[in-house]
């Protein structure tokens, strides 16, 4: 009886929590939860902004997802999202993995060799993409010679050709990326406890074995903490498509963020924009919550 | 205790609270307040600086509200764009002190239109004055957020001598519905650079056609161990503006007019042909859409490439790092003895939004800034080609292009130059012409299919805007 009364006393409306997350609450309601609302609205409307008799929006229920996904050009754009998504997220994290052990370890010059690895996170990515177009160069680029040397003799015209031109923006975004998640294992490898480690080479586990069954298990936090952080940046990433490819050749480098911003403001058409806008944002709910949702369950 | 802690701390938080209010709502900075104390102290300063004989001023201050206008402006181009405006507007100041310019620059083209439109659609007082692209003109007539300048030309002494005095192919995008929207300012031209020196080892003269411009590019191309020297290089990476020229070369632009598109015209097909041929037949250009606009100059200038297509902007540029002498010419076209050219860059629209007194004003300064003598020097110092035939008469312009024949002859490329691509819905019928002529280029559909397609999405495209 006790007990209970004393847990409902401690359960009596206490004002002060709230104010002290009030701040932040009306933040994420003006500049996150307001805009979502918005955009869920005008998405239910003809409104294109470069035609006057169009200016005013007129309600036209869900016209404009029903365009969206009977135009050809946007089911391109979502596979070549879907694609990014795919080539930029498991190899970047495979690559942050990997870089964190080989740099954990007591190796020659261990600081330059950090230092290169996480060194393309601090440039600005449109810099970055810059440098990565004369890379690209066909003819005499650092890539091409590279490949060349390697016995390549492929086409060398990588943000001109259909094919490869999606690949190099992936390229780009895999060598920015990797090293930032780097970062993160490293600080997990090194929380690790140590007599875990012990003991299992006392009980005779090989490095492999130690590797796949203790290291990557114990950083299964990291894992989907990078994981989300990865997935959200391929989406909102488009800086270097701008500067590499502008979308092309004929939109086979278009991703979703790129379209919306041309839907917005080269085409000026609002409705479409805002649809758009809630596809993304869903994709990257229903993402989130997945992802949120297994790891909450694994914990149990 | 705990209460008045907790007190305090609330209190703390409305602090904070009201003290980020500001940031969430910044269109109030735009009031003009401001100037009512600068103009005091600027006024005695004016007669010691500027000896300029203009009597405009000294009749208009006494009826004339101090008054402060913004301009966008955008930088394109490897030049200190901002300080060199900055000085004309220290210049214009002295001689009008009741206006005072705030220049604000915000980025490329794109970036300056889009922080316009969401001042604009945020509810916002946009500035009074901005450099826009010439062929957003109906984008930005459609949106109703410019505002047409004929009663200032009426208004001037010589209006129409004023007019006639700018490049014709710069005031090409400057007209809608018989009334005058925009004033060239920053303009540019497409035009062809090849390295005279090479041209002359190879005793080959400059092209005159077609078919001497894909033989000298031919003759040019050497293979050099693993790397090609190219004859010509031409990119095609935002292929409309560069391409232009070889429809107008072949006789019709792509365009007719703002509703009016001519991208399967039999005559831009065989222009489209033609890049393509320049590749595939005559082996004197890499093959498929060449995404290498920035790498271009780069290659001509190092003496690899022998002629690029590119803009006059990069003139500067160019003369500053090649060690041979560069031509520029316009493109040759089809037929023996024609050329083509196509314009480019930015013009001067005066914003609707804005207070009555602060468009009359922004005029004032299109009208300062354009003088034949500032137009001389912003091209003297940016590499734009001056916007108005009066400005090569100026000392200052004689004396550069003196030195410097090749700003003549970016000028002269202009005689051959139509409209540049400005139409209703220009960002969505570009995209799509960009789509299919870049299937054309990477062999994915043949020339005329491919420019059939985008004819027929593109009619589709315009039809909500044309009918």
């Amino acid at each position: 009886m006790s007990v209970i009364k004393s847990s409902a006393k401690k359960q009596k409306f206490n004002v002060f929590p709230y104010i002290l997350t009030l701040p932040t609450v009306i933040f994420v309601a003006l500049f996150t939860a307001w805009p979502v609302i918005l955009s869920i609205y005008k998405s239910f409307f003809l409104q294109r902004m470069n035609i006057a008799k169009f200016r005013e929006p007129t309600f036209i229920g869900l016209d404009n997802y029903l365009d969206l996904f009977a135009d050809p050009n946007f089911h391109q754009v979502l596979k070549n999202t879907f694609n990014y998504v795919i080539g930029t997220v498991p190899i970047s994290i495979f690559l942050g993995f990997f870089f964190a052990l080989l740099v954990n370890r007591k190796i020659f010059l261990k600081g330059p060799i950090r230092l290169a690895f996480f060194h393309p996170m601090v440039l600005p990515m449109v810099s970055a993409a810059t440098i990565w177009l004369f890379f690209f160069t066909p003819g005499y680029g650092l890539m091409n010679s590279a490949l060349r040397v390697l016995g390549y003799s492929g086409p060398e015209n990588w943000t001109g050709n259909p094919d490869l031109a999606l690949l190099s923006v992936i390229i780009v975004a895999i060598w920015k990326n990797s090293g930032y998640y780097m970062i993160f294992y490293l600080a997990g490898l090194q929380k690790l406890p140590g007599d875990v480690f012990e003991s299992a080479q006392l009980d005779g586990a090989n490095g492999w074995q130690i590797l796949w069954k203790i290291t990557f298990p114990l950083l299964r936090r990291t894992t989907v903490f990078i994981t989300t952080i990865a997935f959200i940046d391929a989406f909102r990433t488009v800086d270097h498509i701008f500067v590499l490819t502008t979308g092309g050749p004929s939109q086979a480098s278009t991703v979703l963020l790129f379209q919306l911003w041309q839907e917005r403001f080269e085409n000026q058409n609002v409705g479409l924009a805002s649809a758009i806008t809630v596809i993304f944002i869903l994709v990257l709910l229903i993402f989130t919550v997945t992802n949120f949702l297994i790891s909450e369950r694994e914990e149990k | 205790m705990s209460t008045f802690k907790k007190f305090l701390i609330v209190i703390m938080l409305f602090a904070m609270l009201s003290a980020c209010g500001p940031a969430t709502t910044p269109e109030p900075v735009q009031e003009e307040p401001a100037p009512v104390e600068q103009e005091p102290v600027e006024e005695p300063a004016v007669p010691v600086e500027e000896v300029t004989p203009t009597e405009e001023p000294v009749v208009e201050e006494p009826e004339m509200e101090p008054v402060t206008i913004q301009v966008y402006y955008p930088v394109a181009v490897d030049a200190p764009i901002t300080a060199i405006l900055d000085g004309y507007v220290a210049d214009f100041e002295a001689e009008y002190p009741h206006i005072t310019v705030e220049p604000v620059y915000s980025g490329g083209y794109a970036d300056v239109q889009t922080a316009i439109q969401t001042t604009i659609e945020g509810g916002g007082t946009p500035p009074a004055l901005a450099v826009l692209l010439a062929t957003s003109l109906y984008d930005l007539i459609n949106a109703d957020y410019i505002a047409p300048m004929d009663q200032y030309v009426a208004a001037m002494e010589n209006g129409q001598a004023y007019l006639d005095d700018f490049l014709p192919a710069f005031m090409a995008n400057s007209y809608y519905d018989d009334q005058l929207w925009s004033i060239p300012f920053q303009r540019s031209a497409v035009v062809m650079y090849y390295n005279v020196d090479k041209f002359a080892d190879a005793g080959i003269e400059p092209p005159t056609s077609w078919q001497s411009w894909a033989e000298a590019a031919q003759a040019l191309t050497t293979i050099d161990g693993d790397t090609t020297n190219w004859g010509l290089k031409f990119s095609s990476d935002w292929p409309y503006w560069l391409f232009q020229p070889l429809a107008i070369g072949a006789g019709q632009n792509i365009f007719v007019d703002d509703c009016t598109m001519a991208f399967n015209d039999p005559k831009v097909v065989e222009a489209v042909q033609f890049y393509i041929d320049l590749s595939k037949v005559y082996g004197a250009m890499p093959e498929g859409v060449q995404a290498s606009w920035a790498t271009d100059t780069a290659d001509f200038s190092s003496g690899s490439v022998a002629m690029i297509a590119h803009t006059t902007g990069s003139l500067t540029g160019l003369l500053n790092q090649a060690q041979f002498t560069i031509g520029v010419m316009p493109y040759p076209g089809k037929e023996e003895g024609t050329y083509a050219s196509v314009p480019g860059g930015g013009n001067f629209y005066i914003m609707k939004g804005a207070p009555q007194e602060q468009q009359d004003a922004a005029w004032k300064f299109i009208e300062f800034i354009t003088s034949p003598e500032l137009a001389a020097d912003y091209s003297i110092q940016t590499g734009y080609i001056a916007s108005r035939f009066s400005a090569f008469d100026t000392p200052a312009m004689q004396e550069y292009t003196a030195k410097v024949p090749q700003a003549l002859q970016a000028r002269d490329a202009l005689q051959y130059a139509q409209a540049e691509l400005a139409i209703q819905n220009l960002g969505q019928v570009r995209s799509i012409f960009h789509n299919y002529i870049q299937k054309a280029f990477n062999g994915e559909m043949s020339a005329q299919d491919a420019m059939d397609a985008a004819q027929t999405e593109a009619e589709a495209a315009l039809e909500p805007f044309c009918q």
